[in-house]
């Protein structure tokens, strides 16, 4: 094992050297662009044996991601916000043809209005593709969460494409300890990719042809059903991730101080750690509050989340996005995971375009949630300048 | 010792494009594709894109390919084929990868994605067949319909006749980037057509065939005369039979003389209405580009003779 | 409702077929939609088209399952398409063809009304396109709507895509085919077969959109199956070969886009009559004259 101090960015680059992984098609946008450089530099110096594609957009970058993975080699890419809007077309072909191509998105605000800092309404659209979606806190989890990433989307009941979202700067530029593991456990803990859908002379198969309404349906379900019976897939992989290695992250979600916890927010990315210092202060006031952090979005962990908010009486969601004219798309999700349960559920819009998150923006979250308020209307803007 | 180009006699023939595919009768496309990969055999890869050739050939759970195939979108046939081929090379693997998209997919919407493969020199087969509008989704025009013709997106109206531009120069697009090789191709020059699928077939990096694909719905034409097409195009000068390897340009094909336009539009629905002043424009623009592709200098010094290899019992037939 | 189901190739003009009766029909003062089968069928493939008449707007917007009238634009159709499928008791089928009705065999006993439209098309229009006489042979074979009615809408869609003189000839062509109808009782000897399908649960599908050549169910899919379509039922023309004439230079095997030549140990050829689809570009190609068109689906 090795320490070292790595942003995120190069964090995400060390596992994808340490997966042995073979191709890499790439596009470079701020802030993905310490990925792909870190990575440049690997191949360059003959560290990592990947071949390198340098691509002309992110739609290319993609396509040759599709293209390779359909020889059957293990594939990465990284973006961000307008690259992955790009990419959205080719997104919809990686899961339904079950190419398990492992993706970094560093979340960045999409659309006019916006700059090159956190955001995630890049992402958030990206639900509906069939890929599955996570978000991770700080760089240790981002290198770990790759290592992980390709055993759940190789694993013979997954076979499908992965997107790890990480903060613009607050993750991708933040430089921290990341314990890197001997690259014998890695390999310990990767098996050899043993591709489902591939494109071989010996045993020629099509991988996606023109389909009619006759068999559109059924294949949809497919994955609909698939998906669903992945999040227990997730957790089982996290945990054998720990026994491998020593850390885990809880699967799905990862909640703190939650055993007695009455009032609970739900919050996913970097949030989560400046929310965690906002319950712990909570908690020393006497306030029984407690936080679930929502990694995955899809496959999403409706039975967890459920489980675990079992005697919560208020309920808040931290969005980093807003569906315009709806609601943030995590509180959205949430709340109809959680239909029935009965308590208060409320949406708690902050940090867009980037805007800082501190401990008081939680806690002014908090307030609202352990006053219950918002019945009728539920949907809290934190940092607002201007009345709601 | 020069080893005998192949030629229709010689080359393959086991199909990899199967009977029972869903084209029209007289489709130019198919019969270029079909001949493309016999040539390329069974241990090639196709992609397509959103095209003609995808819909009918390959329509769930029916396939005509009887090689592995794959298809995901309409402007990325360099990409994905760059893909196919790092991801085989990487496994050692020397299958060959072909793209083959129209021209709405090359010209186009998938001229980035072809330039990046092209610039790369990715070890790729980019094959486009060209039948000079979006003829997929019912005939609009494209950067390759020719001036005057009839689209349903430049229709002949009271105001405007036709289209108003010319045809793109897709062979300048890509050979200005040091591609390996990049050929134009007809069907009704098969000996041409096989010599230089089986020169690229034996290159490595980026090559480039471009293939004039007569169609009988878009053009308006009897699917007879698809083979007569072919072969005015390149009479006419709305087609010309050469190849760039090094830098290089070698006319393969010199017709003797130069045939009215007017012989290759009167067989065509598309162009029907065009006035004499249009097909004047026309014939003006062609016989300058004439005079620049078949000027001494690009001509072989070897005068092509390789048609001469067909003949059957001593007998020329080529041109016929 | 009445609705009506048309039989008709890729480009035969079924789907502006089915557009001009609903037109017609708006013109009598009732309710009408038309609408083609959407799919991606070339040019010679089998299709349909669909109308669907009422005297008050219509809501259904499904595929015509229980038609009261088919409409069989070639003859040859019958043979490779359930044409009849559906039809309702007391329903009719106007059908091309130059022979009576008691001598079609549409698999049931039914109204029946025929009428050569290729021949009144090659007379009137000078090219085999069937649809305008069509449309006039249905005016007749059931009262839905007016030969009148037909004409206007003939000429006014016609006449908006062709030009108003290529309208009026149209009409015309209606018109005669409306004269020349014979109506009679159809046979009823052949089974009713439906395509064979391969539909499979959502279990039951391999995962991802791909397939090996391998059986399912009826019919074997994936790489290479294509071969269970049998296009040579596609055919108008059919090629003769003249062996004495052939020079063996198996151009007419490089050129056919069927892959449906075959050529012999010596390069003599073999046409393979299930998948020529009849285009004639091997008898254009041939240098020896060794390969010459005839009319019709079989030599």
């Amino acid at each position: 094992m090795k320490v070292k101090v790595l942003s995120g960015d190069h964090a995400v680059a060390y596992a994808v050297k340490m997966c042995n992984v073979d191709v890499i098609p790439n596009y470079p946008i701020t802030p993905q662009t310490l990925i792909i450089e870190k990575l440049s530099d690997f191949v360059f110096d003959g560290e990592c044996d990947a071949t390198f594609m340098p691509a002309d957009s992110e739609h290319s970058a993609m396509s040759m991601a599709i293209g390779a993975a359909a020889t059957g080699v293990r594939t990465f890419t990284a973006t961000a916000s307008q690259g992955l809007a790009l990419m959205h077309e080719m997104l919809y072909v990686a899961p339904q043809t079950r190419l398990p191509i492992v993706m970094a998105n560093v979340n960045r605000s999409l659309g006019a209005g916006s700059g090159i800092w956190a955001e995630y309404n890049d992402s958030m659209p990206e639900r509906e593709s069939g890929w599955m979606q996570c978000y991770v806190e700080d760089a240790q989890e981002a290198f770990d969460t790759i290592v992980q990433a390709y055993r759940l989307c190789e694993d013979q009941r997954v076979m499908l494409p992965l997107m790890m979202c990480l903060d613009a700067f607050v993750l991708s530029h933040t430089v921290e300890k990341v314990l890197l593991p001997e690259q014998a456990e890695v390999d310990a803990f990767l098996p050899r990719f043993r591709p489902l859908n591939f494109l071989d002379t010996q045993n020629p198969k099509f991988i996606n042809i023109a389909v009619t309404p006759a068999h559109s349906m059924e294949m949809r379900y497919q994955l609909d059903h698939l998906m669903r019976e992945t999040s227990s897939v997730v957790d089982e992989v996290d945990a054998l991730f720990g026994k491998h290695f020593g850390r885990s992250y809880g699967g799905s979600i990862q909640p703190y101080r939650m055993e007695d916890a009455e009032h609970a927010l739900i919050t996913l990315g970097t949030a989560t750690s400046t929310a965690r210092v906002a319950v712990d202060e909570l908690r020393k006031e006497g306030k029984k509050v407690g936080l679930i952090k929502l990694k995955y979005i899809r496959p999403f962990p409706h039975e967890q989340l459920r489980k675990a908010l079992r005697g919560v009486s208020s309920l808040g969601v931290f969005d980093r996005s807003i569906a315009v004219n709806g609601f943030g798309p995590v509180f959205t999700e949430v709340r109809n995971s959680c239909y029935g349960m009965g308590m208060p559920i409320t949406n708690h819009i902050a940090g867009i375009g980037g805007r800082d998150l501190t401990v008081a923006t939680f806690k002014g979250m908090f307030e609202k949630i352990m006053r219950k308020e918002g019945a009728g209307r539920d949907c809290f803007w934190h940092g607002l300048r201007g009345d709601m | 010792m020069v080893e005998k180009a192949m030629t229709i006699k010689t080359m393959p023939q086991e199909d990899q494009l199967g009977s029972g595919h869903g084209a029209c009768g007289g489709c130019g496309l198919s019969t270029a594709v079909n001949n493309v990969l016999r040539i390329l055999g069974p241990d090639t890869v196709v992609y397509a894109p959103a095209s003609c050739l995808l819909v009918f050939s390959a329509a769930y759970p029916i396939s005509a390919f009887k090689v592995p195939f794959i298809y995901s979108a309409f402007e990325n046939t360099g990409a994905v084929i760059s893909g196919i081929s790092a991801g085989l090379r990487k496994q050692g693997k020397q299958t060959y990868v072909v793209g083959i998209a129209g021209d709405g997919g090359t010209f186009d919407i998938g001229l980035q994605a072809l330039a990046g493969a092209a610039e790369r020199n990715d070890d790729v087969l980019y094959v486009c067949v060209d039948n000079e509008a979006y003829m997929n989704t019912g005939t609009q025009r494209s950067g390759s319909t020719p001036f005057g013709a009839w689209t349903t997106t430049t229709p002949v109206g009271s105001k405007t006749q036709g289209k108003r531009s010319f045809k793109k120069d897709m062979m300048c697009v890509v050979a200005g980037q040091d591609v390996a090789y990049a050929a134009t191709l007809s069907i009704a020059h098969p000996n041409d057509f096989v010599k230089k699928v089986e020169k690229a077939k034996a290159m490595r990096g980026f090559r480039f065939l471009h293939i004039m694909t007569p169609c009988t719905s878009g053009w308006k034409t009897d699917p007879a005369v698809t083979y007569d097409l072919a072969r005015l195009a390149v009479e006419t000068g709305m087609w010309a039979l050469y190849e760039i390897e090094n830098g290089e340009t070698t006319v393969t094909y010199r017709p003797e003389e130069m045939l009215p336009v007017e012989n290759y539009l009167k067989l065509q629905g598309r162009f029907r209405h065009m006035s004499k002043e249009d097909i004047d424009t026309l014939q003006r623009w062609l016989c300058k580009r004439w005079d620049q592709r078949y000027h001494t200098d690009m001509v072989s010094k070897e005068e092509p003779k390789g048609d001469k290899e067909l003949a059957m019992c001593g007998e020329e037939t080529e041109g016929l | 409702m009445y609705e009506i189901r048309f039989h008709g190739r890729g480009g035969q003009g079924a789907v502006m077929a089915a557009q001009t009766i609903a037109e017609a029909a708006v013109y009598e003062g009732l309710e009408a939609i038309a609408f083609p089968f959407f799919g991606a069928e070339r040019r010679g493939a089998p299709i349909m088209a669909f109308a669907r008449i009422d005297d008050k707007k219509i809501s259904l917007r499904t595929q015509v399952y229980q038609p009261d009238m088919v409409v069989v634009m070639e003859e040859s159709l019958i043979e490779i398409e359930p044409v009849a499928d559906g039809l309702k008791p007391g329903g009719c089928a106007v059908v091309n063809s130059k022979l009576s009705p008691n001598q079609i065999d549409l698999g049931v006993k039914a109204r029946c009304a025929t009428v050569d439209a290729t021949s009144i098309a090659l007379e009137m229009l000078k090219a085999p396109i069937v649809n305008t006489a069509i449309l006039g042979a249905m005016a007749r074979a059931d009262d839905f709507v007016s030969i009148k009615a037909v004409k206007e809408a003939i000429a006014s869609r016609f006449g908006e895509h062709l030009g108003e003189e290529a309208g009026r000839i149209n009409a015309q062509a209606a018109q005669m085919a409306y004269e020349k109808v014979s109506i009679g009782e159809s046979l009823a000897q052949r089974p009713i077969t439906k395509r064979k399908m391969w539909l499979p649960t959502w279990q039951e599908m391999p995962p991802g959109v791909a397939l090996y050549h391998e059986k399912r169910g009826e019919i074997e899919v994936g790489p290479g199956s294509s071969w269970q379509t049998r296009t040579g039922t596609w055919r108008t023309k059919t090629p003769r070969y003249l062996r004495d004439k052939c020079v063996r230079c198996a151009r007419c095997w490089f050129i056919c886009p069927d892959a449906a030549i075959k050529r012999e140990a010596d390069d003599h050829i073999d046409i393979n009559y299930d998948y020529c689809k009849g285009c004639g570009m091997c008898a254009s190609i041939c240098p020896a004259k060794a390969i010459e068109m005839t009319k019709g689906a079989k030599l």
